[in-house]
């Protein structure tokens, strides 16, 4: 045997032997941790330039079950959620509850929470099935029931196919057995915050979750409350499966307004000072011992840091033992630690993160976080590339258009160099608009203005998928991937509609508040809003949440057609005045059919003979004025005929005036 | 109608009669009313033509064809109901509700060693038969066998073999099983005597086939004293100084009172205190609860026990109810009332007038599951472990005991078992965050006591022991918590409660059905009727030849369906097709033209009736002249 053959042989032996020893070593690993479940929970806090405050909780629950086999036994996961997966082959879903419209131009269009929490009012559901396409239709109806029941809500309404749309491209990078509803005129609710809590381990009786004080939160300008989960591995029969389920609840309040001041100097007034206690009415008792983490952030936005650093104050404040200060504001008790964004472009204007752990603080004292601000200081904070709007023109309950309007933010310049298409310079954005069957939306009618002048559709279109309606069966969909020159200030975008006729059982019940068109959904794919910081973001759920890349996202608002109602006791009223008509004629046909004619005016003739006075023949006269038909008078029979002319005469022209009339103003 | 008065009012005014006289000769007739004759001729009295029915003939044509339309109409406005075989429907309930179902049961009596004396098998049989009459009484309770049932003995002699005319095929006892030396001294170890006699039975078991099982007790003579055992198949034993009478007395109460009544009083299962679902499905959903997660967390490997422990259960229990078993554990769950504190016993008591409380549904999210859809049924088990404060936390029975079990059962909704934590000091020996993990041999006995509580969810007895009039028994435990014969009486049980339940269920609907005349009946509802129709008999056919776990299977599948026919979600239906609305629609048609053709007909033949006589009275006048 020579050398070159030993070496492989070596080599095969020491394969074979790792054959031996790793499976047993992985054996060991799996049966150490055949299930491993994780919770953390977090809670983000940020000013937001117009006085408010954004709370951000963040509830992650991670299951990994190496040999999943049917039946499993959880221990921090809920039940309902692992079985919900399991049963609707969920592979990722997103189900929110939104009261409010998050504000793009003051609280920010272009950060992962804008672009992430910022939600269409009422309820959004979207889910991503791991079925083949001829089950996924049942397998979503079936999902909104569970849902519906689960979360004390009407999602099963999205149940009808009028009601939910499979978009291609246009919502979600990717394509696949997606299905999307809205149902924007849903009540979000206490009952539905409810079984969102009682998903998390804790619930609200320890943990962060124990700020949330039922008014306070409700009382909120915006309030979007979201449940997000990925699976893996469930479908197939791969060994490991995992789900991750992401809970969040976005809230913008405005600080009780009591210690504000007016700076004179400035004339801009005072931020408001706050804490946990003033916005919530609550504090942090206890920590949930059952979560991995938990953790506060306070985060101060890269227009803020660049304005104090403006007015000459350091971001490294000096710290002491219960209070970090600086010039511009106080936080106590002091933050674990300080973490600056990462941000290689400009090193000016970066965010900064200061972390409180609650297991540090609790143990103590009900952990309270105070900001009191010292300076007045104004900033705003960054915006996605475009403002979109989106309206109803037209009147009367025939037509109309729907307009969306894309205005320009002034500095947009400056982020310009992304879209390079060709050797133009462009700025790409998506639009997915989902429509209701009842608004018939024409969509060759489609017309884009860009700064007012009118452009043929081809020049900006890059790609448009168009899935019209079907009357009482689907709703229609428009994607559309848009390319706008950079110089762009503002553009618009046309559609006209007709609208359409239910069945009167179709109506909703309060059919004259007007129907729901649901959002639309903006989307700039080239613009990615994260934030990296120079932790290790593995740690922290939110972290690695703000680091992830995502499109900018921008929602329009809900718009609302008021359609012609019926009167809803129509029906019967039709019924009844066709069948008085019906009866009325068959009656006088009858009545017509046996009639003896000459019988009867011999009858007239005789009793006109023989009663000739006058009160008698007066009332008689009337009587038969009143039958439509002349009195026959013989004494003398000269005059009468002749005003028995008169009045047929007069009769025949009036009925033609009539005829003529009609004809003029109704029949052309 | 203005037509219609004046052709009716002028011969019933009196002012007017002679002017009428012109006017009521028709108009084919006046000109040849000659002057002459006018003072014979009274033209309100008399008519010279005879009256023509063109009129008449029109009207009553509508009319009639009116009445003819109607049953088109009818036809054309009903709506569609499957024919529903309700002659049947209501057989099968009056015929299950007035003659129980009975199940022909086996018995066989097996006396070892002894004398001689004892030789006559056909008569003690008899003797035994007629002691278990006595016995039984005039007990109606459904799923027992009542008086449907068969006695064999067999006599192992010294000398040799008797055994009863009645063990026709030869699947009975075998003699000489059990001359081995080393089970005469082994008599006392119940187990192993329970793995002998169903070894030495099971050749008798297998060749009874479908047509029913064989319960079996083994009578040996021995000097000591008298013990009475029921193994964990279909047999028991007595050893013990027996004289004839009183073996027979014994043989007779173990086959009544434990074979066919598993040892209670009451003998069907109440409707209330039935724990399966009306699908035939039970969920068996296990939930371990920290009371207090500040204080420890506690862990379980589910996993494990469900595989060892709670799995046979459930494959046993197969054709009672198709079981599925799910866990999860829950945190902040306090119970919602306060256990007071004992010196004496150095723990928290809480009695059972607090069992009511024990459940707090406000903080106890046990929740349903996607597993339970429709109508199957949740039994909860929860493993409650109380916080530090009240550590450890017991149970005070009644009498002032403590529970051995610590737990406690609420029919229908589940069982409840209280774990205490060992030595309530939770900081001891542990991981650094109170983070533990139930030991096995804890879990072993939590699952003994849940095997307890679901015996009783099910309506057996917890203890293993039956105390009758003449002597205690002792029933031995199954490893798989339900003994054969115990799951024997339960398939017989629920077969007929399944059966008893199909069949109102169904007489309802069919009572239901029929007092709503406008109500839909979908195909489907008619189906699931014929179906469950079908089951019932099967069930019925397997019951009466004694094969209990198919008629327990077949029942089950009757009701399920008998269920689904009755709450088919088309029957809410009912009231939007109501017969107020069929009159809402066709009366503004109907209501007047049925008056207009009424009142034409009877005015028509009025007049004719008139006209005729007025003719005749001419004719006869005519005559006359």
């Amino acid at each position: 045997m020579n050398p070159s053959m030993a070496k492989p042989n070596w080599i095969l032996s020491l394969l074979i032997l790792c054959c031996f020893i790793f499976p047993s070593v992985l054996f060991a690993t799996i049966e150490e941790e055949s299930q491993k479940e994780e919770f953390n929970e977090e809670l983000l806090l940020k000013p937001l330039p117009d006085r408010k405050v954004l709370a951000h909780f963040h509830f992650d629950s991670k299951a990994n079950f190496f040999s999943y086999n049917g039946g499993f036994h959880l221990h921090l996961f809920p039940k309902a959620i692992y079985q919900l997966v399991h049963k609707f082959h969920v592979k990722e879903m997103e189900l929110s509850f939104t009261q409010g419209r998050w504000n793009y131009e003051r609280w920010g269009g272009f950060d992962p929470i804008s672009s992430s929490n910022a939600k269409p009012p009422g309820v959004e559901l979207w889910a991503v099935f791991d079925a083949p396409p001829s089950q996924v239709d049942a397998l979503w109806k079936n999902l909104t029931h569970t849902l519906s029941g689960l979360f004390c809500s009407s999602i099963n309404f999205l149940e009808s196919s009028t009601t939910y749309s499979a978009p291609d491209w246009g919502f979600r990078a990717y394509s696949g057995s997606l299905r999307y509803g809205t149902l924007p005129r849903e009540a979000v609710c206490t009952e539905n915050l409810t079984p969102w809590l009682k998903l998390l381990p804790c619930r609200d009786k320890a943990g962060l979750a124990e700020l949330m004080d039922r008014p306070s939160i409700y009382r909120g300008f915006y309030h979007s409350q979201r449940l997000h989960l990925v699976s893996s591995g469930f479908g197939s029969n791969s060994v490991d499966s995992e789900i991750e389920l992401e809970q969040t609840l976005t809230v913008v309040l405005q600080p009780s307004t009591q210690r504000w001041a007016t700076s004179y100097s400035t004339g801009s007034a005072m931020q408001p000072s706050w804490s946990l206690r003033t916005i919530f009415g609550r504090e942090i008792n206890k920590k949930c011992i059952l979560a991995k983490s938990s953790n506060v952030y306070l985060q101060l936005d890269r227009g803020l840091v660049s304005e104090m650093k403006k007015k000459g104050f350091r971001p490294d404040f000096a710290t002491s033992d219960i209070s970090i200060t600086n010039p511009a504001f106080e936080l106590s008790p002091s933050p674990e630690k300080m973490i600056r964004e990462v941000d290689n472009l400009n090193d000016v204007e970066s965010s900064i993160l200061y972390v409180f752990v609650i297991e540090k603080y609790v143990d103590a004292k009900p952990f309270d976080l105070v900001l009191t601000w010292k300076l007045p200081v104004a900033w705003s904070c960054s915006q996605a590339p475009l403002l979109a709007n989106r309206f109803l023109m037209g009147s009367g309950n025939e037509r109309g258009a729907i307009v969306i309007s894309l205005k320009s933010i002034n500095h947009h310049q400056s982020l310009v160099g992304t879209g390079a298409y060709g050797e133009k310079c462009n700025l790409h954005i998506n639009v997915f608009q989902v429509v209701p069957w009842y608004v018939k939306v024409y969509y060759h009618t489609l017309r884009i203005y860009i700064n007012g002048q009118v452009q043929p559709a081809a020049n900006v279109t890059r790609k448009m998928r168009v899935s019209p309606s079907e009357d009482k069966v689907s709703p229609g969909a428009l994607e559309l991937a848009l390319a706008f020159p950079c110089s762009m200030k503002s553009a618009e975008l046309s559609l006209d509609f007709d609208k359409g006729f239910l069945h009167i059982d179709e109506y909703p019940p309060d059919a004259n508040q007007g129907f729901d068109i649901p959002s639309a959904l903006i989307s700039f794919p080239d613009f990615h809003s994260s934030i990296s910081f120079a932790e290790d973001s593995s740690l922290s759920p939110i972290l690695s949440r703000l680091k992830k890349r995502s499109p900018a996202l921008a929602y329009t608002e809900v718009l609302l057609v008021p359609l012609t109602t019926p009167d809803f006791s129509m029906p019967y009223n039709v019924i009844t005045i066709t069948c008085t008509v019906f009866a009325l004629y068959f009656g006088s046909l009858l009545n017509v059919l046996r009639r003896r004619v000459d019988e009867e005016e011999r009858r007239l003739e005789e009793r006109a003979k023989r009663k000739s006075g006058k009160l008698r023949q007066q009332l008689q006269k009337l009587f038969a004025r009143v039958r439509g038909r002349p009195l026959e008078q013989h004494p003398n029979p000269s005059a009468p005929s002749s005003s028995k002319t008169n009045s047929k005469l007069i009769m025949k022209v009036g009925l033609m005036v009539l005829i003529a009339v009609v004809w003029q103003y109704y029949l052309r | 109608m203005p037509e219609i008065s004046r052709g009716e009012n002028p011969p019933s005014e009196p002012s007017t009669k002679n002017s009428d006289k012109m006017a009521e000769t028709s108009a084919g007739e006046s000109e040849s009313t000659p002057e002459n004759q006018s003072e014979l001729f009274d033209s309100s009295k008399m008519r010279k033509t005879k009256p023509g029915i063109k009129r008449l003939s029109l009207t009553l044509c509508v009319l009639f064809s009116f009445l003819l339309g109607f049953p088109f109409l009818l036809k054309s406005v009903e709506i569609y109901r499957s024919p529903l075989p309700f002659k049947y429907m209501d057989s099968l309930s009056s015929v299950i509700e007035s003659e129980p179902l009975l199940f022909p049961c086996r018995f066989q009596a097996v006396f070892l060693g002894f004398n001689d004396e004892l030789n006559d098998a056909d008569k003690l049989g008899s003797l035994i038969a007629d002691r278990m009459r006595e016995v039984v009484g005039h007990d109606r309770a459904c799923g027992s066998c009542r008086n449907n049932f068969t006695v064999s003995v067999s006599l192992e002699l010294e000398k040799g073999c008797v055994q009863s005319e009645n063990g026709e095929n030869g699947c009975l006892w075998q003699c000489g099983l059990l001359k081995d030396a080393d089970v005469a001294t082994k008599w006392k170890d119940d187990d192993f005597v329970d793995e002998l006699l169903d070894n030495a039975l099971s050749g008798g078991q297998k060749c009874s086939g479908s047509n029913g099982k064989v319960y079996s007790i083994v009578v040996v003579e021995k000097d000591e004293e008298v013990r009475a055992v029921v193994g964990k198949h279909r047999h028991g034993w007595i050893i013990g100084k027996l004289s004839k009478e009183e073996a027979v007395e014994r043989v007779a109460e173990i086959f009544v009172k434990v074979f066919i009544n598993g040892g209670k009083e009451e003998g069907s299962i109440h409707g209330e205190f039935m724990p399966v679902g009306a699908d035939g499905r039970v969920v068996l959903s296990f939930s371990l609860l920290n009371a207090d997660p500040h204080d420890w967390i506690y862990n379980w490997d589910f996993q494990r026990v469900n595989e060892i422990l709670v799995t046979p259960v459930v494959e046993a229990l197969a054709p009672i109810a198709n079981i599925s078993v799910e866990s999860q554990i829950l945190y902040h769950t306090p119970k919602s009332f306060f256990s007071h504190w004992d010196d004496q016993r150095g723990a928290y008591i809480y009695d059972s007038k607090d069992l009511p409380f024990f459940v707090n549904s406000n903080e106890w999210h046990l929740d349903t599951s996607t597993a339970a859809g429709g109508r199957s049924k949740i039994l909860h088990i929860v493993v409650y472990i109380p916080s530090e404060r009240e550590c450890p936390l017991l149970l005070q029975l009644p009498n002032g005991e403590i529970s051995m079990t610590n737990g406690f059962i609420s029919p229908m909704w589940g069982g409840i078992i209280v774990w205490n934590p060992s030595g309530c000091s939770g900081h001891s020996g542990t991981t650094t965050d109170g983070r533990h993990t139930i030991p096995f041999k804890d879990l072993e006995n939590i699952v003994e006591v849940f095997m307890g509580q679901l015996r009783q969810l099910f309506g057996l007895k917890s203890e293993g022991l039956y105390v009758g009039s003449s002597d205690r028994v002792k029933l031995l435990a199954s490893e798989r918590g339900f003994s054969n014969w115990e799951l024997d009486l339960l398939a017989r049980q629920h077969t007929c409660f399944n059966l008893q339940s199909c069949a109102t269920t169904l007489g309802s609907l069919s009572r239901l059905v029929q007092s709503l005349p406008r109500m839909i009946i979908k195909d489907e509802i008619g189906k699931q009727v014929e179906y469950s129709l079908q089951a019932a008999n099967f069930a019925q056919s397997n019951a009466s030849v004694g094969a209990y776990d198919d008629s327990a299977v077949l029942s089950r599948q009757a009701r399920s369906l008998a269920e689904d026919s009755f709450f088919h979600p088309s029957i809410m239906s009912v009231s939007y097709y109501s017969f107020e609305h069929c009159f809402a629609v066709y009366s503004p048609f109907f209501l007047p033209v049925a008056l207009h053709v009424l009142l034409a007909a009877v005015k028509e033949w009025k007049r004719y009736k008139q006209e005729k006589s007025k003719y005749l009275t001419w004719k006869a006048k005519e005559v006359v002249s």
